[in-house]
C-alpha cells in the first residue's frame, strides 16, 4: 500500500504490516480477478463433454489420478488465488447438491466473466452488468422449465433413468460400457430409494473397488461386499441360509475399563486362572452357537485361541470388520448389533441367502459377499478395472450417474443436453434484451453470448467446427421451434437431442446457471482486494 | 541563553514516540481518512465489497464492521473508527458504514477550521450543539407509523429488512429473505426477542433462495456410532429427552484401582460396570422418551440399545443447539437420568432427519413453544453464505429494533438533507465562530447522499443539486427526496418507495459518529510506547536484569 506522510516527514502507519499488505482497487482489481477465475475455466473447458479430455493431476506425494470430474480436478490443482478459490468452491457445491455437471457449471462462469470483462471496457458499471446478469438468469431459469419434459420414470423398466445414466457416464473414461454401468447404477439406486419420500440415501450404495479385471466384470452385489475373508483358511467358504450374529465385542475375556491388577501368588491361582479363561471362550462361543447363528461378524479381533476353538466348533467367524460394514450389514440382513455375548437372542440374528468367500484372478486377496438379504436395503458395486487410476475414476463416474438417478427421482423433469438447453435459453434470452430499456440490456445480451459458450465449447471438443456447428443448430431451433436441437457430438446423423437421448436433469441445469450467475456476481462486487503482498 | 545548556531531561523510555499540538490533530485527522476511503465505495445499495486476506482465510464483505475489523488497523487514532462501527454493530446492527463515514466527514469539515488556529474546543462545542439539535429535529421527523393490524406492522418490518439488505449481496432476493427474516423474528419472544434463539445454518450448495426457515431448530447431524441408522429417523410428536450426560462404558483410569482376589470375582466386576451404564438406559427407555439428545457422547452401545428400542440418538449436539432445542420444546437439559421425570421431556409436531446439499440434518418442526427460529442458508461458495449469514444479521438485528421502536425514517440519504438543511437554516441564527461550526456539520451530513449516488456512477454534484433544492422548498412533500438510483432523475421520494430505516439506526450512528469526531478532536497529543517485542530484543544487548526506567528515578 503506498505510503503517506504527515507534517513531520513520519510515515502513517494505520495498518499492521502495512508495507507489507497490497492492494488493488476498482478496475485493476476487477480485472485481476476475472483473469484468474478464468485461467481456471480455461483449464477446465476441454474436459466439457462426450469427447472431452481427462486431465491427469499428481499430488505432492506422487499420487498419480487421471480424471474428467470438474469438482475432482479443481480440488487436485490445490489453488492459492483467493478469487480462483471460488470457482473451486463453485464446482464443489455443485458436486455436493447435484453431483454431476461439475464442469459445466465452472465453464459457464468463465464464459460470463470472460463477457463481463468486455462490458468492463465499454465502461459499464460493474453492478449494472451483475444486475443484467441476474434478469437474464431469472428468464433463463423460467425458459429451462418450460422446455424442461416430465418423464415418468418407471416406463419399460426405467429406460428414461438409464439413458440419464447414460448421459452423463458419456463424457467418462468408462463410456464404453456406459449403458451395463447405468443399468447398475438405476438398479442400485432404484433399490435403496424410499420412492415414496422421494428420498435416497447414498449411505446405503457401498461402492467397493479392485483393482483386476476390466471394466465389464463391474457388477451389482444385492447385498454387501467386504474386504475381508474367514478368520480361519480351513473354515467353511460358503455358508448358506445365513443365520448371522453381529457383534460389537471381541472374542475374549472381557476386561473392566477400569484399571485393574491381577496379582497371582502361586501356580494353583495361574491354573485356576487360566481355567476361568479357557471357560470364558466355550462360554461365549456356545452362546453364540445356541442362538441357532451359524456365522459371527466381529467388530474387534480374536486371538488364536479363539480361532482354534470357533473352527473346532465348526462356526466361520470374521473378525476385524469396520464401523460402517457392520452398520451396512445390520441394515441389509435386519440383524440387531450385539455388544455383549450375555445379549445373544435368536431374534437379534440377521439372515442372509448366502455368505460366500470369493477370490479375484490369480491373486490371494479374498473378499466376503453377503447376498440375498432379508431385507435389501444395502447394495454394493464392484467396480473392477485395469489399474487404480481407472478404477478410481470409474468410481467417480458411478458416483455421478448415482447422483443423477437420485435426482431424477426427487424430480423427474429433464432437459435435453448436448448444449440444446443452453441454446434455447440463449435464444430466449436475445429476445428478452430487446425489451429492456436500460443499461442491463449489454449485460443481458451478453450472458446469451455466454450460454451460447457452452454449445459452442462441445462442438470444439468433438472436433466440430464451433461456430458453423452453433450457428446450423441455432437456426433450427428457431425455424423449427424445437429446443431440443444442440450438438451432434457422437457423429450419429441427428441434432434432434430427443432422438439421441441425452438427458440431464432439470435441477442441474437450474443449478449451473444459478450458481455460475451468483458466483459471477460475487466476482464483479469486489473492487478492492487487500492481501498480503506475495499474493 | 541558560536553557540551552540545560541537560536533556529523559521522560519516557527510549523509543518512545511523541508528538503534539495542532500538527497532531491535523495528522489524526489525515490518518482517520485514509481508513475510511476504505469502507467508502461500499455505502449505499450500489456499494461494492471487498476481499481481505488474511493468512489462508479470505472474506468478501459489505459491512463497515467486518471489513474495518479485518483491516487490522493499528493507527491509534484511526483505531476509534473501528470501534465506533462495532459499537454501532452491537448497538443497532446496521449502518456501520455510514457511521464511520460521517466521523471521517466531520473530521474532515474540521480540518480548515485547526489549521486556521481555532481552537479544538470551540469546534467540540458547536458539534455537539449541533448534535441535540439534530437529534431533536430527527425525533420530530420520524413518522410514527400504525401499528393496528399486525398485517400493517409485519409490512413495516419487511420495508426495513429490505432497505437493510439493499446494499448486499442479497439485493436481489431481497424480498424473499425479507420474509424469511421477518418470520423468524416474529417466532421470538416479544419480550425479550433474543438474538440468540435465531440460528442460521450453513450449507454450501445450492441456490440461495433453496434457503428456508425451519420453525424450531435444525442442526447437523452429529457423529454417530454403528447403528445409528437403524434408529427411527422421523416422529410425530415425540417425546424429547435432553441430556448433559456421558451414556458410555465409562473408565476410571486415574483414581480408582480394583484388586481381585478370586478369578470369579473378576465377572461382577465387569457386570457392575455394564450394570451402571444399562440401569442409565433403561431409566430413559421406561421414561418414555423417543429422542434423546446429549451434550456429552452418546457411545455405540447406547446407540445399539436405542435402535432396538427404537428412539432416536444425537450425542455431541453444540451447546447452542441444545439449548435452543429446549427453548423450542419445552424440554429441560438433565444432568442426570435419576428420578427422570416425563414431565421435563420436550416435545414438537414432527422431527425428521433431511438430506440438505450433502450433509443430513436434524429438523425438529412446529414446535409448541416455538420461541426460536433457525434459518437454513444455501449458496454457492463458503464466501457467499459467510457474507449472506452477516447480511442476515444485519437485516435480523434492524427487524428486532423496528420490532420495538416504532418510529422511522426514509433512507437513500433523505434524512440525512432534512437535517442539514434544518442545520444550515439555524446556523444563520446563531451568533459567532459557532455559526461556521454548526454549517460544517451541516455540510458533513450530506456526505451519506453524495457518497450514495457517487457509489451509483451518478453525478453526485448534480443529484445534490437537485436534492438541496427539493429540501429548500421545505414542507412534507420535499421532505423525504433521497437519492435513486433506478430512475432518469436520480431523486425520488424515498419515502413513497418504501426505502424505511429504523430512526434508532440514524439516531445512535449521529452519536457515535460525533462522538467519535470529537474524541479524535480533542487530542492533542499522543505518546506511542515502543512494542514490547523491541523490548525483549534490547535486554540481551544491554544490562540484563536493569529495572524499568520508571523505578529507577
Amino acid at each position: 500500500m503506498s505510503l503517506a506522510f504527515d507534517d513531520y516527514g513520519r510515515p502513517y502507519i494505520i495498518l499492521r504490516d502495512q508495507g507489507q499488505k497490497k492492494r488493488m482497487k476498482g478496475l485493476e482489481a476487477y480485472k485481476s480477478n476475472i483473469l484468474a477465475a478464468k485461467a481456471i475455466a480455461n483449464t477446465l473447458q476441454s474436459s466439457l463433454g462426450p469427447k472431452g479430455m481427462d486431465k491427469m493431476l499428481v499430488s505432492p506425494d506422487g499420487d498419480v489420478s487421471v480424471t474428467n470430474d470438474g469438482a475432482t480436478i479443481v480440488e487436485k490443482m490445490e489453488i492459492q488465488h483467493p478469487t480462483a478459490k471460488l470457482l473451486v468452491e463453485l464446482s464443489q457445491s455443485q458436486d455436493a447438491e447435484i453431483g454431476d455437471g461439475t464442469t459445466g457449471v465452472v465453464v459457464l462462469a468463465g464464459k460470463l466473466l470472460e463477457q463481463a470483462l468486455t462490458l468492463l471496457d465499454k465502461g459499464i458499471h460493474p453492478l449494472k452488468i451483475s444486475d443484467g446478469f441476474d434478469r437474464a438468469c431469472d428468464v433463463a431459469i423460467k425458459h429451462l422449465e418450460q422446455i424442461a419434459e416430465e418423464i415418468d420414470i418407471q416406463a419399460n423398466d426405467h429406460e428414461a433413468l438409464i439413458q440419464a445414466a447414460c448421459t452423463a457416464l458419456g463424457s467418462k473414461v468408462v463410456s464404453k460400457r456406459k449403458r451395463e454401468l447405468g443399468k447398475i447404477a438405476v438398479t442400485a439406486v432404484l433399490d435403496v430409494a424410499d420412492l415414496t419420500r422421494k428420498d435416497v440415501n447414498l449411505d446405503l450404495i457401498k461402492i467397493q473397488t479392485k483393482t483386476g479385471g476390466s471394466v465389464e466384470d463391474t457388477r451389482l452385489i444385492s447385498g454387501i461386499l467386504i474386504d475381508k475373508d474367514m478368520s480361519h483358511p480351513q473354515m467353511q467358504k460358503e455358508v448358506t441360509d445365513a443365520k448371522i450374529c453381529l457383534l460389537t465385542c471381541p472374542f475374549e475375556p472381557p476386561k473392566p475399563k477400569t484399571k485393574h491388577n491381577i496379582n497371582i501368588s502361586n501356580a494353583e491361582d495361574y491354573n485356576k486362572l487360566y481355567q476361568q479363561e479357557q471357560q470364558y471362550f466355550i462360554d461365549m462361543v456356545k452362546l453364540v452357537k445356541n442362538s441357532g447363528a451359524n456365522i459371527a461378524l466381529c467388530q474387534w479381533g480374536f486371538d488364536d485361541e479363539a480361532n482354534h476353538l470357533l473352527l473346532q466348533n465348526n462356526l466361520p467367524a470374521v473378525r476385524w470388520v469396520s464401523g460402517t460394514d457392520v452398520e451396512l450389514i445390520a441394515m441389509a440382513t435386519g440383524a440387531r448389533i450385539i455388544p455383549r455375548f450375555q445379549e445373544i437372542t435368536p431374534e437379534k440374528l440377521g439372515k442372509a441367502g448366502s455368505i460366500k468367500e470369493v477370490q479375484f484372478g490369480t491373486s490371494n486377496e479374498r473378499m466376503l459377499v453377503i447376498e440375498n438379504c432379508q431385507c435389501t436395503k444395502a447394495v454394493t458395486i464392484l467396480i473392477r478395472g485395469g489399474s487404480q487410476m481407472i478404477v478410481d475414476e470409474a468410481k467417480r463416474s458411478i458416483h455421478d450417474a448415482i447422483c443423477v438417478i437420485r435426482n431424477l427421482i426427487k424430480d423427474n423433469r429433464i432437459v435435453y443436453g448436448g448444449g440444446s438447453a443452453e441454446l434455447a435459453c440463449a435464444l430466449q434470452v436475445l429476445q428478452y434484451a430487446d425489451e429492456v430499456s436500460s443499461v442491463e440490456q449489454y449485460a443481458v445480451r451478453s450472458f446469451a453470448d455466454a450460454l451460447e459458450g457452452i454449445p459452442s465449447c462441445l462442438a470444439d471438443n468433438c472436433g466440430l467446427n464451433p461456430i458453423t456447428s452453433v450457428a446450423q443448430a441455432k437456426s433450427r431451433q428457431l425455424s423449427e421451434k424445437n429446443p431440443r436441437i444442440g450438438i451432434d457430438c457422437m457423429d450419429l446423423g441427428t441434432t434432434d437431442m430427443k432422438e439421441q437421448r441425452i438427458y440431464e436433469t432439470l435441477s442441474s441445469k437450474k443449478q449451473q446457471i444459478q450458481l455460475a450467475t451468483q458466483v459471477v456476481k460475487m466476482i464483479l462486487k469486489i473492487d478492492d482486494v487487500i492481501a498480503p503482498d506475495d499474493y | 541563553m541558560s536553557q540551552f545548556l540545560q541537560p536533556t531531561i529523559l521522560l519516557l523510555r527510549e523509543g518512545t514516540d511523541t508528538s503534539q499540538g495542532r500538527a497532531q490533530i491535523v495528522s489524526n485527522i489525515n490518518a482517520v481518512q485514509a481508513v475510511a476511503d476504505v469502507v467508502k465505495s461500499t455505502l449505499g445499495p450500489r456499494g461494492m465489497d471487498k476481499m481481505i486476506q488474511t493468512g489462508p482465510k479470505v472474506t468478501i464483505s459489505n459491512d463497515g464492521a467486518t471489513i474495518l475489523n479485518l483491516l487490522e488497523v493499528v493507527h491509534p487514532a484511526a483505531r476509534v473508527l473501528v470501534d465506533i462501527a462495532k459499537s454501532q454493530d452491537d448497538e443497532v446492527g446496521d449502518g456501520t458504514t455510514s457511521t464511520t463515514l460521517l466521523a471521517a466527514e466531520l473530521l474532515k469539515e474540521a480540518k480548515p477550521f485547526i489549521e486556521e488556529g481555532i481552537h479544538p474546543q470551540i469546534v467540540i462545542q458547536g458539534y455537539r450543539k449541533a448534535l441535540e439539535l439534530a437529534l431533536e429535529k430527527l425525533e420530530g421527523f420520524s413518522i410514527n407509523i400504525s401499528r393496528d393490524s399486525p398485517e400493517d406492522k409485519r409490512d413495516t418490518l419487511l420495508k426495513c429488512a429490505q432497505t437493510a439488505l439493499n446494499s448486499k449481496l442479497l439485493a436481489n432476493t431481497k424480498q424473499f429473505f425479507s420474509e424469511l427474516v421477518v418470520s423468524a423474528v416474529e417466532k421470538l419472544d416479544p419480550n425479550i426477542l433474543d438474538r440468540d434463539l435465531i440460528g442460521i445454518k450453513n450449507v454450501t450448495g445450492g441456490s440461495v433462495t433453496d434457503s428456508f426457515l425451519v420453525d424450531g431448530v435444525a442442526f447437523k447431524k452429529t457423529f454417530s456410532y454403528a447403528g445409528f441408522e437403524q434408529q427411527p429417523k422421523r416422529f410425530e410428536n415425540p417425546k424429547i429427552c435432553l441430556l448433559n450426560l456421558e451414556l458410555e462404558l465409562k473408565s476410571e483410569k486415574e483414581n480408582a484401582e480394583i484388586r481381585i482376589e478370586k478369578p470369579e470375582e473378576y465377572q461382577q466386576i465387569v457386570d457392575a460396570e455394564w450394570a451402571l451404564i444399562y440401569e442409565k438406559l433403561e431409566i430413559i427407555v421406561k421414561a418414555g422418551a423417543q429422542i434423546v439428545l446429549s451434550k456429552l457422547p452418546i457411545g455405540d452401545l447406547a446407540t445399539q440399545y436405542f435402535a432396538d428400542r427404537n428412539i432416536f440418538c444425537a450425542g455431541r449436539v453444540p451447546q447452542e443447539d441444545l439449548l435452543r432445542v429446549q427453548k423450542a420444546t419445552g424440554g429441560q437439559v438433565q444432568t442426570t437420568v435419576n428420578g427422570l421425570n416425563p414431565e421435563t421431556f420436550g416435545t414438537c409436531g414432527l422431527f425428521e432427519e433431511v438430506q440438505v446439499g450433502a450433509e443430513r440434518y436434524n429438523l425438529f418442526k412446529n414446535c409448541p413453544q416455538s420461541r426460536t427460529a433457525t434459518i437454513v442458508l444455501r449458496g454457492g461458495a463458503e464466501q457467499f453464505i459467510q457474507e449472506a449469514e452477516r447480511s442476515l444479521n444485519d437485516a435480523i438485528m434492524i427487524v428486532r429494533r423496528c420490532f420495538k421502536a416504532n418510529k422511522i425514517v426514509a433512507g437513500g440519504g433523505a434524512i440525512e438533507l432534512e437535517l442539514s438543511r434544518y442545520l444550515r437554516h439555524y446556523a444563520r441564527s446563531v451568533t459567532g465562530k459557532t455559526q461556521y461550526i454548526v454549517n460544517s456539520y451541516a455540510k458533513a451530513l450530506e456526505v451519506i447522499p453524495r457518497t450514495i449516488a457517487e457509489n451509483a456512477g451518478l453525478n453526485s454534484i448534480e443529484i445534490m443539486n437537485k436534492l438541496r433544492q427539493r429540501h429548500a422548498q421545505g414542507g412534507e412533500e420535499g421532505r423525504w427526496y433521497g437519492v435513486d438510483i433506478n430512475g432518469q432523475s436520480g431523486v425520488c421520494d424515498t419515502h413513497s418507495s418504501f426505502v424505511w430505516e429504523p430512526s434508532l439506526v440514524k439516531r445512535n450512528a449521529l452519536c457515535s459518529a460525533t462522538e467519535a469526531a470529537c474524541a479524535i478532536l480533542s487530542i492533542d497529543e499522543t505518546v506511542k510506547n515502543p512494542k514490547s517485542d523491541q523490548d525483549t530484543k534490547m535486554k540481551p544487548k544491554g544490562q540484563p536484569g536493569r529495572p524499568p526506567m520508571g523505578m529507577r528515578r
